[in-house]
C-alpha cells in the first residue's frame, strides 16, 4: 500500500511537472496579451514530434536541445502571421483561431506521422530503474523532473532579472504605461509568446521519450493546465506552479483509492477553489475580473 | 424599416416551414434539416449570451449534453413521454447551469470562458465516467422518441422523418419566440446595455452581476432544451455532446452567422453542420478544413455572414 | 436639509493615500462645484460618493441614511446618479435607446420580461420629456455614437435625469469642449439647478463656469479638503490661490 501510494505520489509529480510547464506557457501569454491559447497542445505535439523526427540524426541530447527552439520558432511565426491581427479584438477571436489551429496541428500530425508514434530513443544508461525495490523510479523520470526544475528556475531568472523579463512583468500588470514608456510592445508580446511555446516544445520533447507520441496528447494535458492556472490564481506564475503541483499530485493520490475520479478530481479542487478563494490560492484581487 | 425586417421574418418561417419540400432536390434529406434546426437553436442560446450580453461562455456544451441525457434517462428509465423527456432534458441543462453560473458570473472576458471551458469538463468526466447511468464513452442508447398523442389523432414522429421535422420546427419556434420576447423586454434591454458599456450599465443602476447570472441561466435552460431536442434527434446521447469541442462548433456557429444578430447563428449553424458533413463524407482529414475555416472566419469574416452582408450593403 | 452627509472620508490604495479625512455637506438644492489641480482626488471622491469602491474609513449619509457600504445600483435605487469624466454612454443605440434604460430602471421594469402598453407609454413620455429638458429632442433616432461631443455629453446627463435623482454628480462636464458647447451646457445645469431645482456636484476645471454657477465652492488639493466657501470667498483665499491657482496661472 505504501509503495503504491508513493508510486502514484512520483506519478503524479512528474504528470504536475508537465501540466507546470504546460501552465506556465499558457499563464505567460494570458497574461501578457489576454489570449487563451487553445493550440498550446499542439505546441507540445510539435515540439515532441520535431524530436521524433530529428532524433535519428542528432540523437537525444540534439533533440532535447534543437526541439524546444525550433518550436518557439513555429510559435513565433504563428504568433506573427495569426495572431497579431488579433491584438485590441475581442478576445473570443483569439480563442476561436487557436481553436481551429489545435485542430489543424492535431490532423496536420495524424496526416504526416501516422495516428501512432514511436517513443524517442532515450539514452540507456536513463532508462534503468534506479532500484528493484523502487521500480517505477528511472532515470528518466529524475531527469524529467530535474528538466522542468531547470526549466521554470531559468523561466524566473529571465522574468526577474533581465531586461526583456522585466518588461514582460510590467507589461502584464500595465501594458499602457510599457506602451508609453516607448517600449515596442509587439516585440515584446512576440518574444514573450515565443517563450511561452518554447516551454510546450520541452514538455513535448521530455513527453516524447516516456510516454511515445500520439497527435492528441496534447490536447489532454490542456485542461488540467488551466485548472492549474484557474486553482493557482490567473495572473500570478508562482500560483500556476503551484496549482500544477497540487493538482497533479491530487489526482495521483486519488487514482490509489478510487481510480475512476482521478481526472475528476482536479475538477472538485477547482470548485473548491473558487468557491472558498475566488481569485484562486495565489491571485491577487482585481485580477480575475 | 420596420417593413423590411416583416419581410425577411417572412422568408425565414417560408424557408423553414418548406424544407422537407426544397432540401430532397438540392441533394439535401429532411433528418439534415433537422439537425441544422437543432444545432442551430443551440447556437441560437448560446448568441442570447454571447451576442446580446456579450459574456463568453466557452462551455455551453455542457448544458446541451446535459440536456440531451436529461431527455434520454427519462425515455430510458422514468416514462415513456416526449414531451416529459424535453422537459426533463431542459430542467436539468438549465438547472446545473444556474447553480455553476453562481460560481462564475464574477468573472469577465477571458476569465469568464476559461472557467465556463473548465467547469463544462467536469459535467464531461462526470458523463464520460459514470458508465453504469450514462454508458460512459459507448453513449447513452436504447431510448427512442415516443409518438406525440394529441387526443384526435396521434403524431408518428418516431418513424416518420417529415413529421418529426415539423415537431422539433415547433419547439423551434416555441423556444425562439421565447428568446426574442425577452430580447425585446425591459429586461432584454438591460442585457444589452450591459454588452454595450458596463460601467454606464452599473451606474444606471443595474447590479450587472444579477443580470448576468439571470441571461446565463435562460441561456442555460435554452440549451439544455436544444440538447434534449437532439437527443430525440439521434435516440442516442453521448459525452462528446458534453466536450468543450463541441461549445467551440457552438460558438463558431454564431460567429460566422453574425453574433450581433438574432438569425445569424442559425444560418451559421446551417453552413457549418451541411460543411462538415460534406468534408466528412469526402476526407478523412476535414478536422484539418474545419480548423481552416475557424481561421479563415476569425480573420477575414469576423462580423459572420451577416455582418459581412450589412456591412458591404451600407 | 442635507441631501448628503460626508464625514472623514479616506481613501488609501496601498501606500497612496488618495483621498484624505474629507468632510462635506451638501444642502438640499445647493449646486456645490469641487475643483482643484490634476491628481487632487477629486474623481476618486465622486469614486467614493457613487459607490465605485468604498472608503477606507469615514461614512456617506445620503438622505438621512447610511450608504457607505451599499453597492452602487443600491446608491443609484436610493435617488444618486452621475456622469464620468470621459462620456460613458452606449454608442451603437440611439439616442432614445440610451435614455429609455434608464427610464425603465427608473420605473422598476429591469428586470422584467414584459412591459404592457400603458407602462411603455408612461416610459416613452419620461424618456422624450428629459430629452426635451437637454435639447435633444429632434436628434432622439440618431445614434448616440454619430453625435457630436457636446450632444453626447448632453446624452449621458439625460441618461442621469432619467433615473430621477435627487443628487447629481457630473464630474467636468465641459471637459474638451469648446467656447460654445461650454457655454450651452452650462447654461443647461443652471437650468437644472434653478429651474428644476436638482442637487448638484459637480467637478470642474473651467473656472468660468463654476464661479459662474456655483452655490459653494470646495477645494482639494492633495487630497486634502483645503477650504469651502461661497465663490467670492475661495477666489480671495490666500491658501487656495498658492495651492491651486497658482498651478494653474
Amino acid at each position: 500500500m505504501t509503495l503504491l501510494l508513493l508510486f502514484n505520489i512520483t506519478n503524479g509529480l512528474i504528470v504536475g511537472a508537465f501540466y507546470v510547464l504546460m501552465a506556465l506557457g499558457l499563464s505567460l501569454i494570458l497574461n501578457l496579451s489576454n489570449v487563451i491559447n487553445f493550440a498550446h497542445g499542439g505546441f507540445l505535439v510539435i515540439g515532441g514530434y520535431i524530436a521524433y523526427a530529428i532524433s535519428p540524426y542528432v540523437g537525444f541530447w540534439g533533440a532535447l536541445l534543437l526541439a524546444p527552439p525550433l518550436t518557439a520558432l513555429i510559435g513565433l511565426a504563428v504568433e506573427r502571421v495569426l495572431i497579431r491581427p488579433l491584438y485590441g479584438r475581442d478576445p473570443l477571436y483569439s480563442l476561436l483561431l487557436t481553436f481551429g489551429l489545435a485542430f489543424m496541428i492535431e490532423d496536420g500530425t495524424r496526416f504526416i506521422f501516422g495516428p501512432q508514434g514511436k517513443p524517442v530513443a532515450i539514452p540507456p544508461f536513463l532508462a534503468q530503474p534506479l532500484s528493484n525495490d523502487l521500480f517505477f523510479i528511472t532515470g528518466y523520470r529524475l531527469f524529467m523532473v530535474a528538466m522542468v526544475i531547470v526549466a521554470i528556475a531559468l523561466l524566473f531568472v529571465l522574468l526577474r532579472y533581465t531586461r526583456l523579463g522585466i518588461r514582460i512583468r510590467a507589461g502584464t500588470l500595465d501594458l499602457e504605461t510599457v506602451a508609453a514608456l516607448g517600449i515596442n510592445v509587439r516585440m515584446l508580446r512576440s518574444l514573450n509568446f515565443a517563450v511561452g511555446i518554447f516551454l510546450a516544445g520541452l514538455s513535448g520533447v521530455l513527453a516524447a521519450g516516456q510516454l511515445g507520441l500520439e497527435p492528441t496528447m496534447g490536447t489532454g494535458l490542456l485542461m488540467p493546465s488551466f485548472i492549474a492556472i484557474i486553482v493557482g490564481g490567473i495572473g500570478s506564475l508562482p500560483g500556476t506552479l503551484a496549482g500544477g503541483l497540487l493538482i497533479g499530485v491530487a489526482s495521483g493520490v486519488t487514482a490509489v483509492f478510487f481510480p475512476a475520479a482521478s481526472e475528476a478530481v482536479i475538477y472538485m479542487m477547482m470548485a473548491v477553489v473558487l468557491l472558498a478563494r475566488p481569485r484562486g490560492l495565489f491571485g491577487e484581487e482585481g485580477m480575475m475580473s | 424599416m420596420q417593413s423590411r425586417k416583416l419581410i425577411v421574418l417572412v422568408a425565414i418561417w417560408a424557408v423553414l416551414l418548406l424544407a422537407p419540400y426544397w432540401m430532397a432536390p438540392l441533394g439535401g434529406y429532411t433528418a439534415l434539416a433537422t439537425r441544422v434546426l437543432v444545432l442551430g437553436l443551440a447556437a441560437m442560446s448560446l448568441n442570447f449570451l454571447l451576442g446580446f450580453t456579450g459574456v463568453l461562455s466557452f462551455g455551453h456544451a455542457a448544458w446541451f449534453g446535459l440536456g440531451a441525457y436529461g431527455a434520454g434517462l427519462t425515455l430510458k428509465h422514468l416514462a415513456t413521454s416526449t414531451p416529459l423527456a424535453l422537459l426533463a432534458g431542459m430542467l436539468l441543462g438549465g438547472l446545473c447551469g444556474a447553480i455553476l453560473g453562481t460560481l462564475i458570473v464574477r468573472r469577465r472576458g477571458v476569465y469568464f470562458a476559461m472557467v465556463t471551458i473548465a467547469f463544462g469538463q467536469v459535467f464531461y468526466y462526470i458523463a464520460f465516467q459514470w458508465s453504469s447511468l450514462t454508458g460512459g464513452d459507448d453513449g447513452l442508447r436504447g431510448f427512442a422518441r415516443q409518438p406525440i398523442d394529441l387526443g384526435v389523432f396521434r403524431l408518428d414522429i418516431l418513424t416518420d422523418a417529415t413529421a418529426f421535422y415539423y415537431f422539433v420546427l415547433s419547439c423551434f419556434a416555441l423556444a425562439v419566440a421565447a428568446m426574442g420576447f425577452i430580447l425585446r423586454s425591459p429586461f432584454g434591454r438591460t442585457m444589452i446595455a450591459i454588452r454595450e458599456n458596463e460601467r454606464r450599465s452599473r451606474f444606471l443602476g443595474i447590479p450587472i452581476e444579477r443580470h448576468i447570472w439571470i441571461a446565463f441561466t435562460l441561456s442555460c435552460f435554452f440549451m439544455g432544451f436544444a440538447g434534449a431536442l437532439y437527443a430525440l434527434v439521434n435516440n442516442f446521447a453521448d459525452p462528446h455532446g458534453l466536450h468543450y469541442s463541441q461549445s467551440g462548433d457552438f460558438v463558431m456557429m454564431a460567429v460566422m452567422g453574425g453574433m450581433r444578430s438574432f438569425w445569424g447563428p442559425l444560418l451559421g449553424a446551417a453552413v457549418f453542420v451541411v460543411l462538415q458533413d460534406y468534408l466528412s463524407s469526402v476526407t478523412v482529414n476535414w478536422m484539418s478544413f474545419v480548423g481552416l475555416l475557424f481561421i479563415l472566419v476569425v480573420l477575414f469574416f469576423p462580423r459572420g455572414l451577416l455582418g459581412f452582408f450589412q456591412r458591404s450593403r451600407a | 436639509m442635507n441631501v448628503l452627509e460626508i464625514n472623514n472620508v479616506t481613501k488609501r490604495f496601498g501606500n497612496l493615500v488618495a483621498v484624505r479625512e474629507v468632510s462635506l455637506n451638501v444642502a438640499k438644492g445647493e449646486l456645490c462645484a469641487i475643483i482643484g489641480p490634476n491628481g487632487a482626488g477629486k474623481t476618486t471622491f465622486f469614486n467614493l460618493i457613487s459607490g465605485f469602491f468604498p472608503p477606507t474609513s469615514g461614512t456617506i449619509i445620503f438622505d438621512g441614511r447610511d450608504i457607505t457600504r451599499l453597492a452602487t445600483h443600491q446608491r443609484v435605487a436610493r435617488g444618486m446618479a452621475r456622469t464620468f469624466q470621459i462620456t460613458e454612454i452606449f454608442p451603437e443605440l440611439t439616442v432614445f435607446e440610451n435614455v429609455r434604460i434608464a427610464a425603465e430602471v427608473a420605473g422598476g421594469y429591469r428586470l422584467r420580461p414584459w412591459i404592457n402598453r400603458v407602462e411603455a407609454t408612461k416610459v416613452r413620455a419620461h424618456v422624450e420629456g428629459t430629452l426635451k429638458l437637454v435639447a435633444l429632442d429632434n436628434r432622439s433616432d440618431r445614434l448616440v455614437g454619430e453625435l457630436s461631443h457636446g450632444d453626447q455629453r448632453a446624452a449621458e446627463i439625460a441618461m442621469a435625469l432619467a433615473l430621477k435623482p435627487h443628487l447629481l454628480l457630473l464630474d467636468e462636464p465641459t471637459a474638451g469642449m469648446g467656447d460654445q458647447e461650454t457655454f450651452q451646457i452650462s447654461q443647461l445645469i443652471r437650468k437644472l439647478h434653478r429651474d428644476s431645482n436638482y442637487s448638484i456636484v459637480l467637478i470642474e476645471h473651467d473656472m468660468r463656469v463654476v464661479f459662474n454657477l456655483a452655490d459653494r465652492v470646495c477645494v482639494l488639493d492633495q487630497g486634502r479638503m483645503l477650504a469651502q466657501g461661497t465663490p467670492k470667498q475661495i477666489a480671495a483665499n490666500e491658501a487656495v490661490q498658492a495651492a491651486y491657482l497658482g498651478h494653474a496661472a
